[in-house]
């Protein structure tokens, strides 16, 4: 199933517009590791992971666990499909979005992730005998209604919440700028027809975009100098402490 | 005097016979009436649609639908869990887990059904998830049609309802309960 029909997605992509992503919604790639927090319900996801089959190298991830980053690329890769009308969020990269701006502009939501993640594996196990990673994917797109109709038990508040979460963040990673760490090579934007940052629109630049026939530049707004200068400026001006909160 | 009364009497009941629905007998292989759902019929487990039977369908039947509902749930009740119509009248029921997958095509006994919006604003059955504190009533009700109405996609129950009305000859139910426990 489709979990998000691709001409809902390219309506609200319309809406949310490409450049709907927080400022400082990243942060600088820092290459560590995880460390384990000693917290149950972490330590159980983890542990599905270790007993696995072997996995593939991954790259480092900053603030998900393994388990988690496994899961939350699960999940995204059924919120925005791969189909046969193009990529979806898993090509655009949202997981890494999220794992990365989690230690960042979305810091305040990753205990949410933490908690939710680990109930929606624990409801996959109970309601569908499997972890959420091993589920078809119809019964992946079932798991998610239920999470999003608040109809998933385990929870803390309701499932409804976590979902609304998580949809919002992936639609971030994949329309986002690229500089936050999703929408890999624009692929959101090419899917979505954004024709790129530009600091000019020529007359015969806006004629092609009425006719959908202007094509993108895969310009991100931090390839133009002056918007990374005064963005530049702008965090110099922040205690550092503040920076990426 | 007293023929003509009896006579008026008579052809009154005549027309309520001719006007009422014919009891239609529904039933499942895995509900029982009146006994406790399944529970991959709801999310506390694989959240499936279960299969229905029924008999003594009017010969007349052009179409039939389908529409769960829970008139312990809703503001107001009922609280719609499935909507479905379209049903070739040759269908002798539903066959389990309907496709959620709006692109997946029906089952071949029930080839051009469609599936309705339910109270969970979706085209998909979702089973019963009711708050804890007392056991709900799912009723499984069967409408027999008297026309193909060529009815559109995306109806709610009260859609189906209003445009089903004066063309239902046959109706019945099946009704299970389902309580989930606090945690």
């Amino acid at each position: 199933m489709t979990f998000i029909s691709r001409r809902d997605l390219l309506k609200r992509a319309a809406v949310v517009g490409a450049a709907a992503v927080p400022a400082n919604a990243g942060r600088p790639f820092q290459g560590r590791l995880n460390e384990a927090d000693g917290e149950p319900e972490r330590l159980a996801l983890r542990e599905t992971a270790l007993h696995g089959e072997a996995m593939a190298p991954r790259e480092p991830l900053e603030n998900l666990t393994a388990a988690e980053a496994d899961l939350v690329e699960a999940i995204v890769a059924r919120l925005i499909p791969t189909d046969a009308n193009g990529p979806g969020a898993t090509e655009a990269r949202a997981a890494h979005y999220i794992d990365r701006a989690l230690g960042g502009a979305l810091a305040s939501s990753r205990q949410t992730y933490t908690s939710g993640l680990a109930a929606l594996d624990k409801y996959s196990r109970s309601s569908r005998g499997k972890p959420f990673t091993e589920l078809s994917a119809t019964d992946q797109d079932s798991i998610l209604i239920d999470v999003e109709t608040g109809a998933a038990t385990g929870f803390t508040g309701s499932s409804a919440a976590f979902f609304n979460l998580v949809l919002n963040h992936t639609h971030q990673g994949t329309f986002g700028d690229p500089y936050y760490g999703g929408n890999a090579n624009f692929t959101g934007w090419d899917l979505v027809g954004y024709p790129g940052i530009r600091t000019m629109v020529t007359a015969a630049d806006q004629q092609r975009l009425e006719k959908k026939d202007l094509r993108s530049n895969h310009k991100s707004a931090y390839d133009y100098e002056a918007f990374t200068k005064a963005t530049a400026q702008n965090r110099s001006r922040r205690s550092p402490h503040k920076e990426g909160a | 005097m007293k023929s003509a009364v009896c006579a008026a009497l008579l052809a009154g009941v005549t027309l309520a016979a001719q006007t009422a629905p014919q009891k239609i007998a529904v039933d499942s292989p895995t509900l029982r009436a009146d006994q406790t759902m399944p529970r991959d019929h709801t999310p506390d487990g694989r959240n499936i649609s279960p299969p229905l039977t029924w008999s003594n369908v009017p010969a007349s039947t052009k179409e039939l639908a389908v529409v769960c509902e829970d008139p312990d749930a809703g503001n107001p009740p009922p609280f719609v869990h499935w909507v479905i119509y379209g049903i070739p009248a040759t269908a002798k029921g539903l066959p389990e887990a309907i496709p959620i997958d709006p692109a997946a095509a029906m089952p071949a006994e029930i080839a051009g059904a469609i599936q309705g919006v339910s109270g969970f604003r979706r085209p998909i059955y979702r089973g019963p998830a009711p708050p804890p504190g007392k056991p709900h009533h799912y009723h499984f009700v069967v409408y027999a049609l008297d026309a193909n109405l060529n009815l559109k996609p995306g109806l709610t129950r009260a859609d189906l309802l209003a445009a089903i009305q004066g063309h239902v000859i046959g109706q019945g139910e099946i009704v299970a309960i389902y309580e989930r426990k606090a945690p």
